[in-house]
């Protein structure tokens, strides 16, 4: 967009001096908007990194030699959003580790995930600087990094989001924040209860397109109607994955059609929450947890601790000792997908102020049914909750689950069929989910 | 106090030069104060961004390849953009037409992939990219001269046009839709056959990309086109005053049609280059180069020895800036771009200098 602005001045500037040319003296404008992409002069006070990674440190363990490499989407100098809770994974498990960031941590930018060459030369610039872990945090880079890890044997590849790998160097990770989906769902779930109005709205940057799009939209729908069982899901699909003035329209449009109570969020920004609270309905935002932005209206998000996954694979990584062929055995398996259990995903702390009662003590007791791992979200068994002199009762009872066009997806009784999320092959919304 | 601009006599070839080079030096003087506040040493940045991290590298052949990759496409498209801005064309129809072209070759790479051999199928996707670029940017000529439409804003527009297509392929996942990967449940661009990826002369551990060889004799082609032939004489004639030419004779239709169809079908043969450079299509495949070529032809002042060095340069500043700064945090992909943009404003700045004076006015003037 920056460039594309310039490019339109030079040719505007071309334009005018060319066509001025011919009339001897001319003063031009003094336009200067080379002073809008001002740097981003964050982080002043830290120290300064020594150029060329000098070793001056004595320590003798192999530890100070490792390098952790990154692809980002957006910039590592992001202060919300996607490649910031990457990078703060990243950071937080290598300081856990005792690896130092600021010298063992090399990243490139920035980096396209619509243009293949774009990755390819990012993954080179990482591998020719000798790193011996890259991971690409963007589904696109998914081509560039299967092709890149047979070219570079001795450098381990992890692809967050894919769903490619290989038996020795490169693996693929992702979570089951479906099942925090769930759990915001039955705060959703039970806030509408409360307010005696079945209407939800979910600002989606996608649907069916993605199987990780419409398995949270699932969840979150099965979440709310195990509270709330007339509950209705509204989708309002956006295209993107983050605009926040598309993600702000499109709350506001949710809550105008179909007087939606509370407003939940497959986007970026958290501009829905500030449309929730703007139009004193409430929310559930996602990725971050954004009680701080809406505190009227912010129920809890589903959020990733990005960091329980970059522990365990530069652990992996470091045990392999140089041989990185040994990386998807110390792994155990080419593809990383972890849930609650793990710690991986959660819902955010919940905004005790606006939540209705007794959400906190059933959201506990579903997340320790998931930590069991003796129930799961897209099974035959629903789960619907009582609560009796204080104390909450969650009942299981078989049923179909059923998609939206009346398809049975999972006869009752039947295991969750989260394979389609993990493998991408999930393509329907379940009932009670509408898409306007 | 009251000043006026006054046209200097005349400004040697070799002061305009000078001044250029006082203007480069100069922005990347406030580029290492920007550096510098920022806790990052100027020298030993700047020193592995013009090296493009090489010194030192695992790889280093590796990443003369990938710059070529990227600094083939800006050569060519901005070559191309000078030769309609010679004629004051004002195709900034680039990305539009660079997406045409690539689009064009992709098509034929994974249809007569198994069909033709290697080298005669690279040659016929480069055709084809020529024509899809060529037809998309002399359409646009075609109204101008037949209605008198406004280039400018008709190229821009076609850009977008090419660009929702581009993304439409990259996100309909359908049965017709043979540039997805059909094994991807994810819609994902498959990668090319073998027989799809653009030649390299191995030279050693290197592996020289055919099309720098070809941009290289293009540019030269081009250089004595415009120098030598009738054609290219005719360029400018139409460039300087549409009716002189028509005076003299020149049938100016046919000229703008003719020239604008090379311009764009050069710009879709870069794009045919770099997707079969990559070995697949992309959804964002232009990096930028429609737009960034622009920037080079007006630096160059549609120079063709200049249009080799500015791009040179605007390659290196980008492509170096990212193999400097990978342990820099606060050093990120935007500092190219603002370095990018100094350096243009400088040198515009000092083309203003070497020109103009400043002087006080006078009171009588006044």
């Amino acid at each position: 967009m920056k460039k594309k602005l310039l490019a339109l001045v030079m040719a505007m500037a071309m334009i005018l001096s060319l066509a001025a040319c011919g009339g001897g003296n001319t003063s031009t404008p003094g336009s200067s908007p080379a002073a809008s992409s001002q740097p981003s002069a964050s982080t002043p006070s830290a120290s300064t990194p020594s150029a060329s990674g000098d070793q001056s440190e004595p320590a003798a363990e192999p530890a100070s030699e490792f390098k952790v490499g990154a692809i980002y989407i957006n910039s590592q100098n992001d202060t919300a959003g996607y490649t910031f809770q990457h990078h703060n994974g990243i950071v937080t498990a290598m300081k856990e580790l005792g690896l130092d960031p600021e010298t063992q941590l090399l990243i490139v930018d920035n980096v396209d995930d619509g243009d293949d060459t774009a990755v390819a030369n990012a993954i080179d610039t990482l591998a020719g600087q000798g790193v011996n872990i890259i991971f690409g945090i963007s589904f696109g880079y998914i081509g560039a990094m299967d092709e890149k890890s047979a070219q570079y044997p001795d450098i381990i590849f992890s692809h967050g989001t894919g769903y490619l790998g290989n038996e020795t160097n490169f693996n693929n990770y992702f979570g089951r924040i479906y099942q925090a989906r769930y759990l915001a769902g039955i705060a959703a779930g039970l806030k509408s209860k409360e307010l005696g109005n079945n209407n939800i709205g979910y600002v989606a940057a996608w649907n069916l397109e993605y199987a990780e799009t419409c398995s949270g939209i699932n969840a979150f729908a099965l979440g709310a109607q195990s509270a709330n069982p007339d509950a209705t899901v509204y989708v309002n699909k956006i295209s993107t994955w983050g605009d926040e003035k598309l993600e702000r329209e499109a709350a506001q449009a949710l809550i105008n059609n179909y007087n939606c109570c509370v407003i939940s969020q497959h986007c970026d920004s958290a501009q829905p929450q500030l449309v929730a609270a703007e139009n004193e309905v409430f929310g559930c935002g996602y990725n971050s947890d954004m009680t701080e932005q809406a505190p009227t209206a912010h129920l809890t998000s589903a959020i990733w601790h990005w960091n329980v996954y970059y522990q365990t694979a530069i652990q992996a990584a470091m045990d392999c000792n140089g041989d990185a062929s040994k990386f998807v055995d110390n792994m155990g398996g080419n593809a990383y997908y972890a849930g609650i259990k793990e710690g991986f995903v959660d819902a955010s702390p919940l905004n005790e102020s606006v939540a209705a009662p007794y959400t906190a003590k059933i959201m506990d007791g579903v997340r320790a049914l998931m930590e069991s791992g003796t129930w799961d979200v897209f099974s035959g068994i629903k789960l619907s909750y009582e609560v009796t002199n204080g104390t909450v009762n969650i009942s299981r009872t078989a049923a179909d689950l059923v998609d939206n066009q009346g398809n049975v997806i999972v006869a009752a009784g039947g295991p969750s069929v989260d394979d389609g999320v993990i493998k991408g092959s999930m393509d329907y919304n379940v009932a009670g989910v509408i898409e306007g | 106090m009251n000043i006026r601009v006054v046209k200097r006599e005349s400004a040697g070839a070799g002061r305009q030069i000078g001044a250029y080079l006082a203007a480069v030096a100069a922005a990347l003087i406030l580029g290492a104060v920007l550096l510098a506040i920022q806790g990052v040493e100027p020298v030993t940045f700047y020193q592995r961004m013009l090296t493009l991290g090489i010194p030192g590298n695992k790889y280093p052949f590796r990443i003369l390849e990938n710059f070529i990759k990227l600094f083939v496409p800006l050569l060519i498209v901005s070559t191309a953009l000078a030769l309609a801005f010679k004629m004051r064309f004002w195709n900034i129809g680039g990305e539009g037409q660079f997406i045409l072209g690539a689009i064009c070759a992709s098509a034929v790479g994974l249809k007569l992939g198994e069909a033709l051999p290697r080298p005669l199928l690279i040659l016929v996707m480069a055709l084809c990219g020529l024509l899809g670029g060529g037809l998309y940017g002399v359409f646009v000529a075609a109204l101008k001269v037949k209605w008198g439409t406004n280039e400018t804003l008709l190229t821009l527009m076609l850009n977008y046009i090419a660009l929702y297509f581009l993304q439409f392929f990259a996100e309909t996942k359908a049965d017709w839709n043979f540039f997805l990967d059909p094994a991807s449940a994810r819609p994902k661009f498959v990668k090319f056959p073998e027989s799809a990826q653009m030649l390299t002369i191995p030279l050693g551990p290197f592996n020289l990309n055919l099309s720098l060889v070809a941009a290289a004799i293009l540019c030269v082609v081009i250089y004595l086109y415009l120098k030598r032939t009738k054609g290219g004489y005719e360029i400018a004639v139409v460039g300087d005053s549409p009716s002189t030419a028509r005076y003299a004779g020149m049938p100016v239709g046919r000229i703008i049609i003719r020239t604008i169809f090379l311009s764009a079908a050069l710009i879709g043969l870069a794009g045919a280059f770099y997707v079969s450079s990559a070995g697949t299509l992309s959804a964002s495949v232009t990096n930028d180069v429609g737009w960034t070529g622009i920037v080079v032809a007006w630096l160059a002042k549609l120079n063709m020895a200049g249009i080799v060095l500015a791009s040179l340069l605007i390659t290196v500043l980008q492509f170096g800036c990212q193999s400097a700064s990978t342990t820099y945090p606060s050093i990120d992909a935007n500092f190219a771009n603002l370095l990018q943009g100094v350096i243009l404003f400088a040198v515009l700045a000092a083309d203003f200098f070497t020109r103009f004076k400043l002087v006080k006015a006078s009171k009588e003037v006044a």
